[in-house]
């Protein structure tokens, strides 16, 4: 690419149509030069001189122009060869198009990345626009229940998460499938607020997070989410810090005297869940004045703290919402790009071979992603290396082991079977299906 | 580690998906450079020829001063004429030049980094997002999301607002039944559709001659019949087939044949061809052909860059557990492929391929069949403050005795 760049740098800016029509202007001045001499006379003499004359160099003139042409062409001969070195044409996998047909639905996943990104003059004009071509429309999805007489948008918000929270806890492991697509319009005003808090807590402004945090407690909660403790201790070491610090006023409610007042005043529900952190957080008052040196030291450290109180508020906003903190759009088409070569390693050999590309249930050839980007336990089955389906389920034996239901099937004789990693063997009925 | 290596940029594999950024200006270049040779050639002829004639005239008396003086005019009309178009193919270069620079600093970003958990990467990512969805948008004909989008994130130059634009009007107005448009562009392109074989202007000629042959009136089937001696029958060993339709489709008013494929639910077969010729459908049908045809030539991938990407990546994200029915976790997970957003979409492709296991370290099997790894249940165990020697179920939120959990061993 540097190559190219280069390239492309040295091109003569010489090579460009405008130089043809600098040439072409120097025709319409001797034309207008011509015309001024004949005029000028109106005498058939000068008018056959005049053009005879003409003849010559307005040839030269035009064949300045072509050439001028021909070296544009090629400039553009040059680019096109530095484009084939630096970026090979290999044509990419278009024959089998899984997503077509599929345009409402990545039309409301389009949607909802630009919702989430917070650009929503975009996302407007892309659901007016979806919405205008009836064919396009987005997918149709039931809208939530929203207590409109409350009027108040964290209040509403709020009896969603006690509903959500509900229907989580009385239905157990399965969502209502109706909860999740959630109305534009609503999740505009959701991100709105997200994005608010999130504006407030980058100038180091605590309180409408606590505040969220507190509305859904119960929500966070059965998440087994901290957050709510995480902001108010925050809070407690932005006050210790004092004015110096914190730049708020220098009253009562700020610096240390401040920050105890807030413990007092809020820590009382943490109690029981995180004693010993509060502990910890008071009995620093005794090291104040040289903190650093303290076994505190690495509570109070604060510099990365609202960035990482920022990305975790994201991350229980959204999971709320029952969705992710990163867009999925995102993850999907860098993921895509990270796994393209393969597939067209893959689809080019398929093509050489004759064989065609057979959509079954699973790739043929491995994918492999980032750490970042796994998200799930795989188990394969370390005797016919397959991955474990729900039909073809991961199968403990008394050992320890884990083999695949099918293998397992096939490895008894009768209703005994011997563990192919360890000395031992069991009874098929002691096996027992495990969810990882 | 395996890791390190899935996570590292392959540089000159990881730009397939934006081989159309460079390539299409490029193609645009040459096309902008062939037009304008071609009207040079053809001003500067005629003004040669027209200085010629009016020399020799003038020397051999046989015309007047004025007379000089008119085809001087006559030149120096076609030279403004000239200049006028070559300044605006001059311009239009300058923008695509403009356009391949930035398309190339833009790309020659990734060459300084060197693994995906780079931030850096994260947010050339982003932007490589924001392109496919542009070029989705432009694609799909939702232009003014696609123009919104693209100057909220100030890259026009990165992305092709004018090509996908003029694409769509000429694709409009084949749905909307005019075939003008689209010649008139054939005709800019006639050299290059010549060349991939295209039968893109026959069909829209086909279709000018069938319109004529359905209203009927003898002026118009006489009209018909010069039409297709003029652009079908020389065709003839081209597309016998359709060639010999269209004589066909003479004997075949519109009237009777909806008639008697009504009557005859298809039957007739003789009739079933005709209908196809007379029905409506056949406009979307010149529209995709129209599209697929631009895209041909201007070495755009058929399908929109999102779709090839999403494809690939929904395919590689997914697992087995994505779709299943106990995946208790769904939502409130974060895999993108349970998302709310994508998991329906991803029903359409195949799950990954692995040849060996992922798991976390220490797996713990609870008595309700779920098995996490040691450290996230120890840690969730904090977290809910619950007694000492019990866990919790990330899931299920059951609580058990520590001395219930049986190890498990992934080999």
């Amino acid at each position: 690419m540097e190559v190219l760049q280069n390239d492309l740098r040295s091109l003569n800016q010489a090579s460009r149509l405008t130089s043809a029509v600098k040439d072409v202007d120097l025709i319409i001045a001797e034309l207008t030069a011509a015309r001024e001499q004949v005029a000028a006379t109106l005498d058939t003499h000068t008018a056959s001189l005049t053009m005879t004359k003409l003849q010559n160099p307005l040839k030269e003139r035009f064949e300045a122009v072509n050439k001028d042409l021909a070296n544009v062409s090629k400039a553009q001969k040059k680019l096109g060869k530095s484009l084939d070195k630096a970026l090979p044409p290999k044509p990419l996998p278009t024959e089998h198009d899984a997503m077509e047909d599929r345009t409402a639905l990545i039309n409301r996943a389009i949607a909802m990345h630009l919702l989430r990104e917070g650009e929503f003059e975009v996302a407007s004009t892309f659901i007016t626009e979806t919405q205008d071509n009836p064919s396009l429309d987005l997918s149709p999805h039931s809208p939530i229940p929203i207590p409109t007489d409350t009027g108040d948008a964290d209040q509403s918000m709020s009896d969603i998460d006690d509903e959500m929270s509900h229907s989580m806890s009385t239905t157990g492991t399965t969502r209502h499938p109706d909860l999740l697509p959630l109305q534009s319009q609503e999740l505009q005003e959701k991100f709105t607020d997200m994005y608010r808090i999130l504006q407030d807590l980058r100038s180091h402004n605590l309180m409408p997070a606590i505040e969220w945090a507190r509305q859904n407690s119960e929500a966070l909660e059965a998440r087994g989410s901290n957050f709510e403790f995480e902001l108010s201790k925050l809070q407690y070491v932005w006050l210790f810090k004092g004015p110096a610090t914190n730049n708020l006023p220098d009253d009562a409610r700020n610096g240390r005297s401040g920050a105890l007042s807030y413990a007092r005043a809020n820590f009382g529900r943490f109690q029981a869940r995180h004693l010993r952190e509060i502990q910890q957080l008071a009995s620093a008052m005794v090291y104040a004045p040289n903190l650093a040196d303290s076994p505190y030291a690495a509570v109070f450290a604060s510099d990365t703290a609202f960035s990482d109180v920022a990305a975790s508020f994201t991350r229980e906003f959204c999971s709320l919402l029952g969705l992710s903190a990163e867009s999925p759009l995102y993850v999907a088409a860098t993921a895509g790009a990270l796994a393209l070569p393969r597939l067209l390693k893959y689809t080019s050999a398929a093509r050489a071979k004759g064989t065609a590309w057979t959509t079954a249930d699973e790739l043929a050839f491995e994918t492999p992603l980032p750490q970042r980007m796994v998200y799930h336990s795989i188990f394969v089955c370390p005797v016919s290396k397959e991955q474990t389906t729900e039909a073809n389920p991961p199968m403990m034996i008394p050992c320890g082991h884990v083999l695949a239901k099918e293998t397992l099937t096939k490895l008894c004789k009768g209703t005994r079977f011997k563990c192919p990693y360890c000395p031992s063997d069991g009874n098929i009925k002691d096996a027992r299906q495990i969810i990882l | 580690m395996a890791d390190f290596e899935a996570a590292k940029i392959v540089h000159e594999n990881h730009l397939l998906l934006d081989q159309p950024l460079l390539r299409l200006p490029y193609e645009l270049l040459r096309k902008n450079f062939r037009s304008a040779h071609w009207t040079v050639e053809k001003e500067s002829t005629q003004v040669k020829t027209l200085l010629k004639d009016s020399a020799t005239a003038s020397l051999n008396g046989r015309s007047s001063p004025e007379d000089v003086l008119k085809s001087l005019d006559t030149m120096l009309a076609k030279m403004r004429g000239l200049k006028r178009k070559l300044s605006s193919y001059a311009d239009e270069e300058a923008r695509l030049y403009r356009q391949v620079g930035a398309r190339v600093s833009h790309l020659s970003e990734l060459s300084g980094m060197h693994t995906v958990d780079d931030v850096r990467y994260q947010e050339w990512s982003r932007q490589r997002l924001d392109r496919l969805l542009v070029d989705y948008l432009l694609r799909h004909g939702y232009s003014a999301s696609a123009v919104a989008m693209a100057d909220k994130k100030a890259m026009r130059d990165l992305v092709d607002i004018e090509t996908f634009m003029s694409m769509n009007k000429i694709r409009k107005s084949l749905e909307d039944g005019s075939v003008a448009e689209a010649l008139a562009w054939c005709n800019e392109n006639k050299k290059e559709l010549r060349k991939m074989d295209s039968n893109l202007e026959f069909m829209l000629r086909y279709q000018q001659y069938i319109e004529l042959v359905r209203a009927q009136t003898t002026d118009k089937l006489v009209e018909a019949i010069t039409h297709a001696k003029k652009y079908l029958i020389p065709y003839k060993d081209t597309y016998p087939r359709e060639v010999h339709q269209a004589a066909g489709l003479l004997a075949f008013p519109p009237d009777r044949v909806a008639r008697e494929t009504s009557v005859s639910n298809g039957f007739l077969s003789v009739y079933v061809p005709y209908a196809a010729l007379y029905s409506p459908d056949r406009w979307k049908e010149l529209a995709d052909l129209f599209v697929h045809t631009h895209n041909g030539l201007l070495a755009l991938p058929a399908s929109p860059l999102l779709h090839i990407a999403l494809s690939s990546g929904l395919s590689a994200l997914k697992t087995p557990a994505c779709h299943g029915s106990h995946s208790a976790a769904k939502g409130s997970s974060v895999c993108p492929v349970c998302s709310t957003e994508l998991n329906e979409l991803a029903r359409a492709v195949p799950y990954a391929h692995h040849s060996k296991s992922h798991v976390e370290h220490d797996l713990l099997l609870l008595p309700n069949g779920r098995v996490y790894g040691k450290a996230k249940l120890e840690d969730y165990a904090a977290k809910s403050g619950l007694p000492a020697d019990n866990v919790k179920d990330l899931v299920t939120g059951d609580v058990y005795p520590q001395d219930k959990l049986k190890k498990v061993f992934i080999t």
